[in-house]
């Protein structure tokens, strides 16, 4: 290679890389400004946080945490939002688990046209379920409980979770069930002492999806329940078209309290939420 | 694995889908031909008032023992689908609006406009956090989830929050002249709902195709340099090639989730001036309180995914038959 086009082509990588960084700063500013500035204006009265001029620097006041969190009681939202999530991750993994394995592990066509089942209804709009959802719990007195609750977002999150699971079992040799079912093991038993403990990562990361989902739904929990069995999500709802001002800043420190479990969350759990976002990928 | 084995571990499995999600989209099949009006009867009321004793006949519902109305319900037929698609002779002289193709609309508009932009923009964002050092990568990988985990409704509502009047853009929009009522207009209420899916949505294509950049043949990409290739080349004919599995991927999932487009409308528009399909049946059941007419647009939802998801489920069933 001659010199001048070494020189040009080193030049030109050093543009890249500059480009880059540039490409990467404008990302990080555009994901994380919406959260931060929420997070800033939610410690202010409301003529700092919507003032004209707009004030970058305000006196911080922690009032519509407090309102939020004791006068409206924000608490039961909150405790609702744990039992429901704690719920329906834990139903969804046993149920998941049981199915996911089965899937691996059985050449039969029940079990292929499980899959294309599920995998129609992942793609059905949760709303297409609403009416009969309203109609059937009415009917068997179920309207607004939070059993009625877990138990749908159990469902709706089955098909995503028995696919992500069948993927991690086919991963684990099949040879470790036959060798503890030769020592005398039942199939339960070689599933429940040999294969799920060494299945935890693919559980972890299921199970945080599995989260996700729970704690995030805001179309269900909001339509199946009222008042003191709302989770979070749903409780905020009164802030979208808040005309008070009182209103629209509880629903902002009520946002911002929505997402600092999140965030503790990623911090936590980011390598497991990249592995399950990209397992798919991988897997096809 | 025997079948009666596979049968007991994926029994619980099936049986929550066949009761929570097979048995209520037949039972949304039933109700979207059918309509319930509660059971009116005359009724002879005595009002004593200031001016005296007057008696007024007026209809009234009537209630069971427990108190709940009484109604009549009665197999319509296509009824509710020719009301919600604006075909419905009663409604004649007023003026025919055809909802679900509305919503229809913008919800394909949404997938069609948020596609390509975060198949562009993750691919960038992964092509650049690539080149940058190490140790910034963690950082970046970290931030992106953030969009991408936030929940959805909180997330409009903070993109809400900016665009607010008296909020953060409009405020440095204004620094350069520029005055726009974001949630005043249908166009720029629109663009939001676009941005707002762009923002949520990105992080996901980003980390797909960063792990699939991970992967990409070190010697091709060595072939391709002591053959001169430039940089653009070694992009074009190694790198996207093979990330293009990944790009199908992205679309398919993308286009599943884009369908159903529902909180940043809800919040973003004040429903009024755009649907998606599944606000549509949102609004139409819990504001109208129409469950007969909402099943119709129920339907029609199901009926559109189906359409848009073919492609998907042909492919998926011939790599799964392989398997088993």
């Amino acid at each position: 290679m001659q010199p001048s086009t070494a020189a040009s082509s080193r030049r030109s990588a050093s543009a890249a890389v500059w480009i880059a960084y540039a490409v990467v700063a404008a990302w990080l500013a555009l994901s994380s400004i919406p959260v931060l500035w929420t997070t800033l204006i939610s410690l202010r009265s409301y003529v700092d946080a919507f003032s004209a001029p707009l004030k970058w620097i305000a006196p911080v006041t922690w009032e519509h945490y407090a309102r939020l969190w004791v006068d409206q009681r924000f608490y039961v939202n909150f405790g609702n939002t744990a039992v429901v999530t704690v719920s329906v991750v834990t139903i969804s993994l046993t149920v998941g688990c049981l199915a996911g394995y089965a899937l691996a592990r059985f050449r039969g066509s029940i079990g292929f046209w499980l899959l294309i089942v599920a995998l129609v209804f992942r793609a059905l709009p949760h709303s297409t379920l609403l009416p009969s959802f309203l109609a059937m719990f009415d009917a068997v007195g179920l309207r607004d409980t939070m059993l009625s609750l877990v138990l749908v977002l159990v469902a709706i999150n089955q098909p995503f979770t028995i696919w992500m699971l069948r993927a991690f079992f086919a991963g684990i040799p099949q040879d470790l069930d036959d060798a503890a079912m030769v020592d005398g093991c039942t199939r339960l038993q070689a599933f429940r002492r040999v294969i799920v403990p060494v299945m935890w990562p693919g559980i972890i990361t299921t199970g945080l999806f599995s989260f996700l989902l729970a704690y995030n739904d805001f179309l269900i929990s909001s339509a199946l329940t009222n008042a003191d069995r709302m989770t979070m999500p749903a409780a905020i709802a009164g802030s979208i078209h808040a005309e008070s001002e009182a209103l629209l800043m509880q629903g902002i420190a009520g946002a911002v309290s929505i997402t600092v479990p999140l965030i503790i969350l990623v911090a936590i759990f980011q390598r497991q939420i990249v592995s399950g976002l990209t397992q798919g990928a991988v897997k096809g | 694995m025997r079948t009666s084995e596979f049968a007991r571990f994926a029994a619980p499995s099936a049986v929550l889908m066949l009761m929570l999600l097979a048995l209520p989209l037949a039972i949304t099949l039933w109700l979207s031909v059918r309509q319930c009006t509660p059971l009116l009867e005359m009724a002879t009321v005595v009002q004593t008032g200031p001016f005296g004793t007057e008696t007024i006949t007026t209809q009234r519902a009537r209630f069971d023992q427990i108190g709940r109305p009484i109604e009549s319900c009665e197999v319509v037929g296509l009824a509710n689908y020719r009301q919600i698609l604006g075909h419905d002779s009663a409604d004649a002289g007023s003026e025919q609006r055809n909802e679900f193709w509305e919503a229809l609309k913008f919800t394909l508009l949404y997938t069609l406009s948020t596609t390509p932009a975060i198949l562009v923009g993750g691919l960038t964002l992964a092509l650049a956090v690539n080149l940058v050092t190490q140790r910034l990568k963690g950082v970046v990988i970290a931030a992106s989830l953030l969009p991408f985990i936030i929940t959805p409704v909180v997330g409009a509502l903070a993109i809400k929050w900016m665009f607010r009047d008296s909020g953060l853009v409009p405020h440095l929009l204004g620094q350069v002249g520029l005055h726009v009522f974001w949630m005043a207009e249908a166009w720029s209420a629109r663009l939001l709902i676009i941005l707002y899916g762009i923002w949520h949505v990105l992080p996901f294509a980003f980390i797909v195709f960063y792990a699939g950049l991970q992967s990409v043949p070190q010697d091709s990409l060595e072939a391709a340099t002591l053959d001169g290739a430039s940089s653009w080349q070694k992009l074009r004919f190694v790198t996207l090639p093979h990330l293009a599995p990944l790009v199908v991927f992205v679309t398919l999932i993308h286009v599943m989730d884009a369908y159903r487009v529902f909180e940043p409308v809800l919040v973003l528009t004040q429903g009024a001036f755009t649907a998606s399909v599944q606000y549509l049946t949102y609004y139409i059941l819990m504001q109208e309180n129409n469950p007969f007419k909402a099943s119709a647009a129920a339907v029609l939802t199901v009926l559109g995914i189906a359409v848009l998801l073919v492609p998907l489920l042909r492919k998926t069933w011939r790599e799964q038959r392989k398997g088993f």
